[in-house]
Order: structure tokens, then C-alpha cells, then sequence
């Protein structure tokens, strides 16, 4: 059997599995499992609203999956997506409420600019402490989703807040169309869609794609091949942070219209389990996540319907996470299956830990 | 601003308070590291444990058995994360991360379809770690402030640090564990099963997280709310980066953090905006950690440089 097929029945019987696990969940506390996921179902493409919903839900997950998933390709573990989306988000509404003597074209282009910038500069910084000086890119990344969430916070309580009720700031100068109401899905799904599929084409059919994958695989034989695999390793990270900056402005102009406190709380983690699943792999990305977009919006759905409360799909998805992690689980099927060598050293493993020569 | 009141003999207990949490969860990760594991999973290990903590101790009304089941929905958790990392090639970071979500996800749903509460698991019926009240320190005002009425696992925690540091440094299978953390291949031709104690030390440090978690949710405070660890076990991980698996400096290393948070607590009150003081153990913790292994670093390259002349 071919290598993509044996990953795609891999992936299927994951889905299934963790659906299964999700289903004695859902038994336990007397609720019936299909009834429940025929509302999950039904809750994401019945009518306009809902069918809308999803894709206004699957045009963050695409961008910070494949966001998650580049970095991943060139051995960075980036969780700060979502820090990331926050700040290009602020950058952002700011440029957008402040720069209004701008003509409105150069307008959205200083918008967008902004936030990448902004974007791609936070997640700079992990990138450079992990490349020259071994601090664990995971450990930052995530502590500094929550100072960029407080920032962020900080900015609308004091000096963007519109005065209103809610931490808010005031309405943003430019918009991105909406094209499906009442549901919230604009034209920021295109841009998405094209800047993925511009992603994976500079990943796969480029010689830059090729020092990625390249620095991924090996980054000692990088080095003796002249590739500079630090330098690569941050500038991968400064991709992730500019899509993760990306995600925000299309979240602000296009969904939302104003700074909200809070906004891309677990966007960038949805987009990140989307692309654990797959194992990064670019090309399936965009199928996960879409997969994760209907999980979430029928979720709201299959709370109302039945008593099954949606944390239950949170807690299928972690359980996707972890079987899909588990390379060698399904190999009893194949057995073809490479087992380890006797102590447990794993390739994979190995392949991780960026050492120093001593 | 009154320096007097800032900075007092409480505040010493204030940042012990703080920092005892994050110790617990830097010395759960300290333990794989030590087998060359990272233990991302610390957040997830700690959060299960903070919840079962609560739940057993609402319905059984006893802390010992909360506690004791804490310890093992976080052995449970390591498991998990042990069988899929060493038996199935997971890799550690997705397995960990894996992990944080489930019990994020986990813990939410049980509370909403067992316990039928939203947000925030509080209850009176909840019987908390007991706290030590020492009478005869009571006249003496400083010795009063600092130790009196300290939860039973606080000061747990010191001799806890302490037994690790002898466990890890001063017996035979903290050896073992050590080689197997530095040099996996010379390990096991040394006869040390690799495999076996790659499995105890993450379960062990499972053990040790479900106890943070306990003393979370029922020695520091004495309820359970959504994702109540925020972020603790990542700043105990990137103590235990800066301590470089070593107990006692990862302590002092959480001590810091604990210092910058009761530190902040106190400035909310001279009218700095709450979203900065939160902010600021994390913004701390990054910067102190990214110091550390700078210096690291550094002080690694003019060792190798010395060598390299002495050839």
C-alpha cells in the first residue's frame, strides 16, 4: 500500500475512534450519541446562517492551521498563534481607526501590512531565542500568548476603548464584505484561501520551500549544504506569526468591525489541533480544518438540541490529537509497521532536539 | 507610595503562596527532565488533578482521599502521555499538548454534566487542605505573619523539595535516571533498562502534578473554575528550564515569579491597570527564562573555547 493512503485510513480511523470515545462519553451522562451528532451535523450546514457560519468559522482555522503547520515543516513548535492573531488584530483596528486620512485603497494595504508585521515581528522574537540560544520555543510562545492577550486587553480597557459597556474599541473606518447574511462569513475567506494555496505552492514547487523542508528534515546536513538552518528556522517562524497576523485583521475588518477584548480566544489553538492531526502536513491542513469548522459550529447547535454540552467536542477533538499523535498505533493493520530500536530512541525524536556541538 | 506597607513581612508569605503552586508543577517537569523528556503535559497533568481533587473532596468531605485521587487522575493522565510517547512514537510536544486540551475540555464537561455547574465549581460542602495554626508564634508580629496559618502542603513543599534533590542526586536510581536523561545508548549498555525508566519518571512526575493540582484547587484556594491552572504549568516548565532541572534552583527560580505576582497584587491597589499586573508574571517568566539560557549559553561557549586552546 501507498504511504498516502495507509495516512489517510490512519487519519480516518482516528476520526472514528475518537468519534466512538466521544459516543460512551455521551452515554454516560443518558444521552443518545447519534441523535447528538446528527444535531452537530445538521447545526453546521442547515440554512443559510449556519452553512455561513461554518466557513466564517473555517477562515481562521485554515489560516492558523497552515500557519502552525509551516513552521512545524521547519521543526518550530509554534503555540503562538493566537498571541499573534491578537496583536495583528490591534495593529490592525488601530491603523484602521487612526490612519483615516489615508486614501481608503492604501487604507486596507496599511491594515493589512500592519498586522503582518506586527505578526510576524512577535513570533521573531521565540524564533531567534530558539534558534541561537536553545530556549524552548513551546515554553515562550505560550507564556507570551498571554501577555500579548493582556496587551491587547490592556489597549481597549484604556486608551482604545470606545467607552462603551463592553471592552471594546470604536468602530474601524474600512470593512471587509459581507456576503452571506445574517451569517458573518466576508471576503476574507478568498484572501485565505489564495494566500494558503499560495503557502503550499512556495512550500512544495520552491526553492525556498525546499531550504524549509530541508532545515525540517536535517538541520545539520542544511548547514553543510550551506543552507543557514537558523536563519530559516526564524524566518519560518516570522511566516507563522505573519499568517497568524493575517488571520486577526481578516477577524476584525471582516467579522467583528471593532477591536473586542478576547476575540481569537483558541482560534489559534483550533488551527494548531487541526494541523497536529495531520501531522502538518500542508496539503491535508485545509481538509482538517474544515472538519474542525463544522465541529464547532454544529457544537452550539447540539447543545441547544440535546443535553450534551459542547466541551464534549473540545474534548473529541483533544482525543483526535491524541491517537492522531500516536504514529505507530494503527500499525498492528499494516504490519509493515517500523517498530524503535531497543531503547526507545524514535528517528522522530531525535530529529527534534536541536543540540549544539560540542 | 507608602514602602512601608508594600513591602512587609507579608509579603514574603504572599510570594511563597504564589510561587508554591508553580513549584509543585516546575518539579513535575523537572523529573522527566531530568530523563530528558519535556513534560509539556505539566498544564494538563495538573489541571486533571486540580479538579478531581475538588470533586472527590465535594462528595466524600475528606482531603486525604482528594489528594490521594488527585495524584492518581494525574498518574492516569501521565500515563496516557507515557504509553503514547515511549510505545507509540508520539511526539512529546503534539502528545503534551494533546493532553492540555483534553483535561481542559475534560474537566469543563464533567463539571457542566456531573456536577451541573458552570464556570466556577464552589461549594461549601468543598473541605479544603487544613492549615497549620501554631499558637505560640501568635504575639510575636513578624514570625506571625510569615508562617502562621500555612496550608499543610506548603509546607509539604519544602521537604518536598529537598527529598527530590536527595532522590535525584544522592541515590542510586537518580543516577540511573540521570544517564538515562544525558546518554540513553551509554545507559543501557550500562544495564539500566532505558525504556523502564523513561515510564517511571514521566508516571512519578504524573504523581507529582495531580499533587500540584490538589494543592491548587484545595490548599491555595478552595474551589475549581474553567482552565484554573492559566498558564501555571508552563510557567513551572520554564522554571524548570531556568533551575536546569535542578530542584532546588527550579524553587528558587518559581519563587521569583511568585515574588513579581504578589508584587503586582499590591500595585492594582496604587491604581496600575489590572491587565498589566496580570500580565506581568508571564512577561517576567519569558524574560527571565530567555536570561538564563543566554547566559547559558554563553557560559557553555567560553568553557568549549578554553578546551578547544588547552588541544
Amino acid at each position: 500500500m501507498n504511504k498516502t493512503v495507509i495516512a489517510i485510513i490512519k487519519i480516518l480511523l482516528t476520526i472514528i475512534v475518537s468519534l466512538l470515545v466521544g459516543a460512551i462519553f455521551i452515554v454516560i451522562i443518558h444521552q443518545n450519541p447519534i441523535e447528538a451528532y446528527g444535531a452537530l451535523i445538521r447545526g453546521a450546514f442547515e440554512g443559510k446562517l449556519k452553512f455561513g457560519t461554518t466557513l466564517a468559522n473555517f477562515t481562521p482555522l485554515l489560516l492558523t492551521s497552515i500557519a502552525f503547520a509551516i513552521a512545524a515543516q521547519a521543526g518550530a513548535f509554534n503555540v503562538g498563534v493566537e498571541g499573534e492573531i491578537f496583536l495583528g488584530g490591534l495593529a490592525a483596528a488601530y491603523i484602521a481607526i487612526n490612519w483615516t486620512f489615508l486614501p481608503t485603497p492604501l487604507l486596507y494595504i496599511a491594515a493589512f501590512a500592519g498586522a503582518i508585521l506586527v505578526g510576524a515581528l512577535w513570533a521573531w522574537i521565540p524564533g531567534v531565542l530558539k534558534a541561537y540560544y536553545n530556549v524552548s520555543e513551546v515554553c515562550t510562545t505560550i507564556l507570551m500568548n498571554s501577555v500579548a492577550l493582556y496587551i491587547t486587553s490592556y489597549m481597549v480597557n484604556g486608551p482604545m476603548s470606545a467607552g462603551v459597556q463592553n471592552p471594546q474599541s470604536e468602530n474601524v473606518s474600512i470593512r471587509l464584505k459581507q456576503f452571506m447574511r445574517p451569517s458573518s462569513v466576508n471576503i476574507g475567506i478568498f484572501i485565505a484561501i489564495i494566500v494558503s494555496i499560495g503557502i503550499i505552492w512556495m512550500f512544495y514547487k520552491t526553492p525556498y520551500g525546499f531550504k524549509l523542508r530541508t532545515v525540517g528534515s536535517n538541520s545539520k546536513f542544511s548547514d553543510c549544504m550551506g543552507i543557514d538552518s537558523k536563519k530559516i528556522f526564524i524566518q519560518s517562524m516570522m511566516i507563522s506569526g505573519a499568517l497568524g497576523g493575517l488571520t486577526g485583521v481578516i477577524e476584525i475588518l471582516g467579522v467583528h468591525g471593532y477591536f473586542l477584548d478576547n476575540f481569537a480566544t483558541n482560534l489559534g489553538f483550533n488551527g494548531m489541533l487541526a494541523a497536529l492531526i495531520v501531522k502538518s502536513n500542508l496539503i491535508a491542513c485545509p481538509a482538517l480544518a474544515f472538519v474542525l469548522a463544522i465541529l464547532r459550529t454544529g457544537a452550539l447547535r447540539m447543545q441547544q438540541a440535546t443535553g450534551v454540552p459542547k466541551s464534549l467536542v473540545d474534548t473529541v477533538t483533544a482525543i483526535f490529537i491524541i491517537f492522531a499523535s500516536m504514529d505507530s498505533l494503527f500499525n498492528f493493520i499494516f504490519k509493515g509497521g517500523k517498530g524503535k530500536n531497543r531503547i526507545g530512541l524514535k528517528p522522530k525524536q531525535q530529529k527534534i532536539e536541536v543540540k549544539e556541538v560540542k | 507610595m507608602d514602602f512601608g506597607n508594600f513591602f512587609n513581612a507579608s509579603l514574603i508569605y504572599a510570594s511563597f503562596r504564589s510561587a508554591t503552586p508553580v513549584i509543585y508543577a516546575a518539579l513535575c517537569a523537572a523529573i522527566t527532565q531530568q530523563a530528558d523528556i519535556l513534560n509539556i503535559g505539566t498544564e494538563g497533568i495538573m489541571l486533571t488533578g486540580a479538579f478531581a481533587a475538588v470533586a472527590v473532596s465535594y462528595t466524600t468531605g475528606s482531603w486525604v482521599l482528594a489528594i490521594a485521587v488527585a495524584m492518581f487522575a494525574g498518574l492516569l493522565m501521565a500515563g496516557i502521555m507515557a504509553i503514547a510517547n515511549i510505545k507509540y512514537g508520539a511526539d512529546i510536544c503534539a502528545i503534551g499538548v494533546g493532553i492540555n486540551m483534553f483535561a481542559i475540555a475534560f474537566t469543563k464537561f464533567l463539571m457542566t454534566s456531573v456536577f451541573g455547574m458552570r464556570g466556577t465549581f464552589s461549594n461549601p460542602k468543598i473541605v479544603a487542605i487544613p492549615r497549620i495554626h501554631i499558637g505560640w508564634i501568635e504575639n510575636i508580629n513578624f514570625l506571625n505573619q510569615v508562617f502562621n496559618d500555612w496550608a499543610l502542603t506548603e509546607w509539604f513543599v519544602i521537604v518536598f523539595i529537598f527529598l527530590m534533590w536527595f532522590v535525584l542526586f544522592k541515590t542510586r536510581w537518580g543516577l540511573h535516571l540521570r544517564a538515562v536523561g544525558k546518554y540513553p545508548l551509554a545507559a543501557q549498555t550500562a544495564g539500566i533498562n532505558v525504556i523502564s525508566m523513561k515510564y517511571q519518571a514521566i508516571l512519578i512526575s504524573g504523581l507529582v502534578g495531580g499533587l500540584a493540582g490538589a494543592h491548587l484547587s484545595l490548599g491555595y484556594s478552595k474551589l475549581f473554575t474553567e482552565n484554573m491552572t492559566n498558564n501555571r504549568g508552563f510557567m513551572g516548565v520554564a522554571a524548570m528550564f531556568f533551575g536546569n532541572a535542578h530542584p532546588v534552583y527550579t524553587a528558587i527560580g518559581c519563587l521569583v515569579f511568585g515574588f513579581v505576582d504578589s508584587v503586582g497584587a499590591r500595585l492594582q491597589s496604587y491604581g496600575v491597570a489590572s491587565q498589566l499586573v496580570l500580565m506581568m508574571p508571564y512577561l517576567v517568566t519569558v524574560i527571565v527564562l530567555s536570561f538564563s539560557m543566554v547566559s547559558k549559553y554563553y557560559a557553555n561557549k567560553n568553557k568549549n573555547s578554553s578546551l578547544l586552546k588547552v588541544n
